[in-house]
């Protein structure tokens, strides 16, 4: 009970330095928008971001950061030595965008908004992370345990979370917890990791395929069929569960019959063996599909997180909460998909922020608000502060 | 090509990651004690100038002070370039309030010259305010050289603007008004200005001293007039050229670019007549000069061209006879 009041203390006269912080913050924030909009122009399509993380490196470096390493999986990371060094407290955000390459990556900087593919997932993320160790050292903040910045690698996608997956496997320093920072949106906290299931079911049709048979058609017909049966597939309410098909991709032209087509889809439950259960009928499915129509279906499953999260009265989410609060901000509870996932799995507390607002997000027009940047930026620091007290853990 | 373009090509042609330590810059700077401006004339740029100044004031003034002095100077924008310039720290002026007792003229290179009075820096480096992918080597890979080297007076910035990869070789210049007037008449009258890459390129640096002595035309043809009245004061030795990679920019119409052409022949004829070329033109020059890269390294080709014509066939012997017998 004394334990809890003092902690309820320590928090209460940290919250009351978050107006002053933001104030400061919102002098310095010329320093995190500079490095959104530098890495963000570089490209950074997931499996190629080594130019952004090559910047990256050299950001630690300049902002005071000795020795920052890239690992075997391209992820850039270094350490803020605290004054006693104890543990550890990761920040991590990934440096890898769903743009590819081929796409003109220009930002537009305006008076309230910075515009353009991949500014709020995860350019402006990546930026904080990057230019934390200058801000706390021009907010005087110093802290008793290290600090480690990950910028991680082969986070979307077929990527798989592999990226902070191998660093966290072959990380040996111990972790007290961990902050996973995404761009959008202020308010967002995840504290669990939610089971999913991503796949590509595969058609294709074979050489000798008989045009002439009972219901024969091309790539583009064979696949609404799988769509119209998947959606057959009763879903249930409890654990919630959710089935999405993200993408189709079939044909190239008005006139020519496609032989070959995929179907990307996604499914996520608040239980495993739901999602494990829908994969076999998603298997059954193709299998189906392939005899009954003397085609070639099957399903690849290209990426799979179980579920795994802290409880909501953990003392990481409270004390996130509070400071969310204090700040007038409702949090937004919603299971990542993302990196959380990988950093709850190695045993570490965790949650995932998000720093401002932004619309658009995923499109080439994705628009970043900036007025509520410093406020989502102190939100981080005020948060790696209670951690470093102790006010974080169970 | 002749040794001496050769030898000029090699040693005052640079990239700008030849100079990527801008801490080293900087103690450089500081020893020489030079002060370095930085000016971008806008009119009607809040597309892009928000960035800019975003960019450069926070990369080389605030993490780097390079920069001693950073202005925009306007001609009268109607939209936010002001404010979004403001927004972002910037100092901004209007031209028309800088020596007012000079006048108010409108074009960019009146910008630039009253830039020349408002800021007070040794090194001043103009920088377009239409430049999308704008980063840190737009000036510091420009006012380098002024800063190492001591004889470079005005250095000028060129592009990547490849136009075939795949054989590994590629044709490197400038943009169309550039090849198709600039080159053309720099290889009739100076051929050895040829070497300057991309002569029309908007980003350049230069020493107070070289900038207060000559005439700035207001408008298009001020790139022009600068070399052409520096190359007859101090030859080709006092100038340099950087690399800056790739520019994205605005595209002209074909209609824009007739109108910046016709200002800058304006300029040009202008030199002719004062430098006494036009009125006792000298045997003009048959090679044409352009440049190709192979391997990093830029080589000048020249290729002769000689325009010779035919009389009038009305003149012609036998069409007279053709004429006759039918």
């Amino acid at each position: 009970m004394l334990e809890t009041t003092a902690k309820e203390f320590n928090l209460g006269s940290l919250l009351k330095d978050l107006p002053t912080q933001i104030d400061k913050l919102n002098e310095f924030r010329k320093l995190v928008l500079t490095d959104a909009v530098l890495l963000g122009e570089i490209p950074s399509p997931t499996f190629n971001e080594e130019d952004r993380i090559r910047l990256t490196v050299d950001r630690f470096r300049e902002n005071g950061l000795e020795g920052p390493e890239i690992d075997e999986h391209g992820n850039a990371s270094a350490i803020l030595h605290g004054t006693e060094g104890r543990s550890s407290i990761l920040v991590m955000a990934h440096a890898d965008s769903v743009f590819d390459a081929n796409t003109q990556h220009v930002l537009n900087v305006g008076p309230d908004t910075i515009t353009g593919p991949g500014i709020s997932d995860n350019a402006i993320g990546l930026a904080t992370v990057v230019a934390l160790p200058k801000l706390l050292e021009m907010l005087g903040i110093k802290f008793k345990d290290d600090l480690i910045f990950l910028a991680n690698t082969k986070s979307l996608g077929r990527g798989n979370l592999d990226g902070a997956r191998y660093f966290l496997d072959t990380m040996k320093r111990p972790i007290r917890a961990g902050v996973c920072v995404e761009g959008a949106s202020q308010g967002r906290l995840s504290y669990s990791g939610l089971g999913t299931l991503r796949g590509e079911i595969r058609l294709e049709i074979p050489g000798n395929y008989d045009w002439n048979r009972f219901g024969s058609s091309g790539a583009v017909g064979q696949l609404t069929r799988v769509v119209n049966q998947l959606l057959e597939i009763p879903l249930p309410k409890e654990p919630k569960t959710k089935m999405i098909l993200g993408g189709l991709s079939c044909g190239t032209t008005y006139n020519k019959t496609p032989k070959r087509g995929i179907l990307r889809f996604e499914i996520t439950s608040e239980e495993d063996q739901v999602i494990e259960d829908l994969r076999q009928k998603v298997d059954d499915l193709c299998e189906q599909c392939s005899l009954e129509n003397g085609t070639k279906v099957y399903l690849e499953v290209v990426a799979t997180r179980p579920n795994c999260g802290i409880p909501f009265t953990h003392p990481l989410v409270k004390a996130t909460r509070s400071i969310m609060s204090e700040l007038g901000v409702t949090p937004e509870v919603n299971p990542s998909t993302g990196d959380l996932n990988v950093l709850i799995e190695a045993g570490h507390p965790g949650v995932t922020l998000g720093l401002t607002t932004a619309e658009n997000i995923g499109e080439e027009n994705e628009s970043l608000h900036l007025e509520p940047l410093p406020a989502g930026i102190a939100q981080l620091i005020t948060l790696l502060q209670a951690i470093d007290m102790g006010l974080c853990e169970s | 090509m002749t040794g001496d373009n050769k030898k000029w090509l090699d040693q005052n042609t640079f990239h700008h990651g030849e100079f990527w330590d801008i801490l080293k810059l900087v103690k450089e700077k500081e020893k020489k004690g030079l002060k370095i401006s930085l000016c971008i004339p806008t009119l009607n740029e809040e597309k892009t100038i928000g960035k800019e100044v975003l960019i450069l004031r926070s990369e080389l003034m605030e993490r780097y002070p390079l920069i001693d002095e950073f202005a925009i100077i306007d001609s009268g924008s109607e939209d936010k370039t002001l404010e979004v310039a403001s927004s972002y720290g910037a100092d901004t002026y209007l031209a028309s309030d800088i020596l007012p007792e000079e006048g108010d003229k409108r074009g960019k290179g009146e910008n630039l010259w009253k830039a020349i009075h408002q800021l007070k820096g040794d090194i001043i480096c103009y920088v377009d305010a239409d430049i999308s992918n704008i980063h840190p080597r737009f000036v510091y890979g420009l006012v380098a050289p002024l800063i190492h080297r001591a004889e470079v007076q005005y250095v000028k910035a060129f592009y990547d603007r490849p136009l075939n990869y795949s054989s590994g070789l590629r044709s490197s210049g400038g943009g169309r008004v550039t090849e198709i007037l600039i080159r053309p008449l720099f290889s009739l009258f100076y051929p050895e200005l040829t070497n300057i890459i991309q002569p029309l390129s908007g980003e350049y640096a230069a020493r107070r001293e070289v900038l207060e002595i000559i005439p700035f035309p207001i408008g298009y043809g001020v790139e022009t007039s600068h070399l052409l009245d520096l190359y007859l004061k101090f030859g080709l030795d006092a100038f340099a050229q950087t690399d800056l990679d790739r520019r994205v920019h605005r595209n002209q119409t074909t209609n824009a670019l007739g109108k910046m052409s016709f200002g800058i022949l304006q300029t040009f004829i202008n030199r002719l007549h004062s430098q006494g070329k036009i009125d006792r033109i000298p045997d003009m020059e048959t090679f044409y000069r352009r440049f190709q890269v192979e391997d990093g390294s830029y080589n000048q080709l020249t290729q002769e061209v000689v325009e010779e014509e035919r009389r009038p066939m009305i003149e012609v012997a036998g069409y007279q006879n053709r004429e006759l017998s039918s």
